[in-house]
């Protein structure tokens, strides 16, 4: 089944003399994989935070199962079914791992008590069970990727986007993650800005590629990846 | 019409002082990113430091600023060293420098409780209760020489800031503290010189100020407030943002004064204090952080 | 998880408390823990908004005052029980509280510029108290008009009654901020990092209300506390700079954020300052706050987390070479 969970229509984002977003479409199907990618300062990360909230669209429509969700304000929707991650990790730091993650679970659990038994679970997939007590603050870089994860996970979330989870893992621990991607695929919608060419190839379903705020190209990782448009963007003109 | 003339003139002296007293924590503002909620206790302190220096030592304030600034700035290389250093880079230094400073602050105000009881003191120097008649306006001649010292200052400090190397030491910290690293600047020293030198123009502020103002170990309170006030309305560490911050908050309050009672004019500039922080914060010149 | 001890030693404190009223004690040891109580209650209040949502206000006196003046006015004036009064004066307090927090929450105002609107606030109200002075008496103060002892004037001419009011007070307001569970998480991950609080499903601007304005209810109900105790009230002390400064470096000195920091701080700090003010006071007065503004330093600097902190930093410490024990033993990969 193919339905249309996420619809981006026509949106545009301007900040002061910078157009970030200029009339961007797409869609995200139901348990798909959607990859995007684009050169530094393509407004990826503009794009999540439109979506989630953060920022307000200047124009165009933002629909989540039939719904209008642009104007919404992030907390609410994320109770809607839509969990970000951030690029640079935003682990609470004054709190343990363990605390991040029970505050991750609350809004969306009837009880405290509850919220606390799904805690350990979550610390298991992301692999941070020996850090439960550490405090946010002293993760190391990579820890805190987990954490970022955990987190969103933890939200219960219908619609995960992953921001660059990728950055700064080793090869094999690249493969644990997308291996974890494509476990989540099967109960959740995923779209995942990435710079690593071999893990948006591998993992996704469909890609569309961001250039200085626009879409420049959607398809298959195999049509993305002969697509001259996409290869001029990203290495420059003159290139064949 | 004379007398609204009077008042702006009025207004402006004043205005002139609370720029004078506030380019000290605007300074420390814009370069450390710190708030020295003791900024009107080391007023006060100088203020007294004046006055003892008047009456024991029958040395003019405007010669005394001469010993205070000097003294001053040790004061605040050693306060810095001891207390503010060890709570930069952190997350939590904004919050942990406020509580601290506060802290010094009450350390200060009771010291000087303890040290000269909580009894009033005015100074009579040659210049008090004298004024200057200039086109029919009267102007207050202690409010005068200090609006001219103020302008003294600031134009120093302006030269320092934008003509000297170490001026441009402390604009890059400012404005970007790992880049200036990288360009091989010493942030400590700069820290520590900006905030001894902040600390030093409070002195001079004091020192000046002391004959048109009775003292008393708690008024640091109320100039904490005006202080505050002028810096976030013209900026935090905005230089010229101050100075036109003093100006606006010194008109307020004459004109305040003037139409309604001291508390009044008071609880009119705070107001105004809150919507700015409401509406915009960075003040009116201010754009973050540039001296 | 560990086991939450808290209801355990909230229990044991108020029970040893408790037991207290019954023991023969010197009227000013009543006295000191009467004000000991208080402030755990004034820094219990002051804790939920400035504590877990981390959101400094150095103004909370303007609270205690709105507090204090409405129920005082209200009494001598109309004869209005001062219990009604502690619940108008509640009332009013948060329609202030709201006044300022609504915006500042709205508009980000954050940190250090928030810290500084909320001593505006203070000085707005200690100005105001004393533009009015008809009403108020200005800045000479008002007086409670006297009455013998009385339950539903709350007036007593002995401590005794006072001591078990204040601490029902105390254990109200910790229990409440044990209860509030949810709230508190919520507080704690605004602090660190609102943005991403509000990514997670956070009503951000709603918690920081809630906190906001039960942290200005129970703090004025102190006003009123104040006002029957002391049967005196002025500007000064009740909405100026120093009483703010005390509430916070209570709970500061004893750990904010945290359930029992602020009475623990309470209990650690004002004993032996009242002591010194006693004592000293006529002859070194400031001594005591001289002091407490040297304490506070030192412990801003070396445990800025409080003193509740520290089994925290000791187990930290403990994972930390635990972790590095484990990493050794593993060996380089």
């Amino acid at each position: 089944m193919s339905e249309k969970v996420l619809i981006v229509d026509n949106i545009s984002k301007r900040f002061g003399g910078l157009q970030a977003t200029n009339q961007v479409s797409f869609h995200v199907n139901q348990n798909e994989i959607l990859g995007i990618i684009g050169p530094n300062g393509a407004g990826k990360s503009t794009l999540f935070n439109l979506i989630t909230g953060f920022y307000f669209i200047d124009s165009g429509a933002i629909t989540y199962k039939g719904e209008r969700i642009d104007g919404l304000t992030p907390d609410k929707i994320c109770h809607k079914g839509i969990t970000r991650t951030f690029q640079v990790a935003r682990p609470f730091g004054g709190l343990s791992v363990a605390d991040n993650i029970l505050v991750a679970c609350l809004p969306k659990s009837k009880k405290v008590s509850e919220a606390r038994e799904r805690v350990h679970e979550v610390l298991k997939i992301v692999g941070l069970e020996k850090k439960a007590d550490a405090l946010g603050a002293d993760l190391t870089t990579l820890e805190r990727k987990r954490l970022e994860l955990g987190k969103a996970l933890a939200t219960n979330p219908e619609v995960l986007l992953l921001d660059e989870v990728m950055t700064g893992l080793k090869p094999a621990e690249m493969d644990e993650m997308m291996e974890l991607i494509k476990e989540l695929r099967k109960t959740k919608t995923i779209v995942v800005v990435e710079h690593v060419m071999r893990v948006i190839m591998n993992i996704s379903d469909r890609i569309i590629v961001l250039d200085h705020g626009q879409k420049i190209a959607e398809g298959l990782p195999k049509e993305i990846a002969e697509d001259p448009i996409v290869i001029e963007a990203y290495l420059g003109r003159g290139t064949k | 019409m004379d007398l609204v003339l009077q008042i702006i003139i009025s207004g402006l002296l004043l205005g002139g002082i609370y720029a004078l007293i506030s380019i000290g924590l605007n300074i420390i503002f814009g370069v450390i990113k710190i708030v020295n909620l003791a900024h009107g206790d080391f007023l006060m302190m100088a203020m007294y430091a004046a006055f003892f220096l008047f009456t024991l030592k029958g040395i003019d304030p405007f010669v005394g600023v001469f010993i205070i600034f000097p003294a001053f700035v040790l004061l605040g290389v050693f306060i810095f060293r001891v207390m503010i250093k060890p709570l930069l880079g952190t997350a939590e230094t904004e919050v942990n420098t406020i509580i601290a400073t506060a802290g010094l602050g009450f350390v200060l105000q009771n010291l000087a409780l303890m040290l000269w009881k909580s009894d009033i003191r005015a100074m009579e120097t040659s210049m008090t209760g004298q004024s200057y008649e200039f086109f029919g306006i009267m102007l207050s001649s202690g409010r005068t020489w200090a609006f001219i010292v103020c302008l003294i200052v600031a134009l120093l400090l302006y030269y320092v800031l934008m003509y000297t190397k170490i001026g441009t030491h402390i604009r890059a910290v400012s404005q970007d503290t790992d880049a200036a690293t990288l360009m091989g600047i010493n942030v400590d020293k700069i820290y520590t010189l900006t905030f001894a030198i902040g600390i030093g123009l409070v002195g001079v502020a004091g020192a000046i100020i002391a004959p048109t103002y009775n003292m008393y170990p708690t008024i640091g309170l109320y100039f904490n407030t005006m202080a505050f006030i002028i810096v976030v309305l013209g900026g935090l560490g905005s230089f010229t943002g101050a100075l036109i911050g003093g100006l606006i908050i010194g008109l307020v309050e004459a004109f305040a004064g003037v139409l309604a009672s001291a508390e009044l004019a008071q609880v009119f500039s705070l107001l105004i204090f809150l919507v700015i922080l409401f509406i915009r914060p960075e003040g009116i010149m201010g754009k973050g952080a540039r001296v | 998880m560990k086991p939450d001890k808290t209801p355990l030693i909230l229990g044991i404190l108020a029970v040893a408390l408790a037991l207290v009223y019954f023991l023969p004690l010197q009227i000013y040891v009543r006295h000191i823990l009467i004000l000991t109580l208080l402030y755990a209650f004034l820094g219990t209040g002051w804790n939920l908004m400035c504590g877990y949502a981390g959101r400094l206000s150095l103004g909370h006196s303007a609270f205690v005052a709105v507090g204090a003046y409405t129920s005082l006015l209200l009494f001598a004036n109309f004869g209005i029980t001062p219990w009604i009064g502690m619940l108008a004066g509640g009332v009013f307090a948060v329609i202030v509280m709201l006044l300022i927090a609504y915006p500042s929450f709205r508009f980000g105002v954050k940190g250090p510029y928030f810290t500084l609107g909320s001593i505006a606030l203070a000085e707005i109200v200690h100005n105001l108290l004393i533009y009015f002075r008809e009403y108020t008496g200005g800045s000479l103060g008002m007086s409670l008009p006297y009455q013998p002892t009385s339950l539903a004037l709350f007036q007593f001419d002995g401590k005794e009654p006072y001591y078990i009011i204040i601490l029902v007070f105390w254990l109200a307001a910790v229990f409440l901020t044990w209860k509030m569970e949810r709230t508190r998480y919520y507080l704690e991950a605004i602090r660190e990092d609102d943005d991403a609080a509000a990514a997670l499903g956070i009503s951000v601007n709603k918690n920081l209300i809630i906190a906001a304005c039960i942290s200005a209810f129970l703090v004025a109900i102190g006003g009123t506390f104040y006002v029957q105790y002391y049967r005196y009230i002025d500007p000064y002390s009740i909405a100026g700079f120093t009483l703010s400064l005390n509430i916070a470096l209570v709970v500061v000195i004893g750990g904010s954020g945290t359930i029992l920091g602020p009475t623990i701080g309470s209990f650690l700090i004002i004993p032996i300052t009242e002591i010194l003010r006693m004592s000293l006071g006529a002859s070194m007065p400031g001594l005591h706050l001289f002091l407490y503004g040297i304490l506070l330093i030192l412990c801003i600097i070396f445990l800025p987390k409080g003193i509740t902190s520290i089994p925290g930093i000791m187990r930290a410490k403990k994972a930390k070479k635990d972790n590095q024990l484990n990493q050794g033993a593993e060996g380089v990969l």
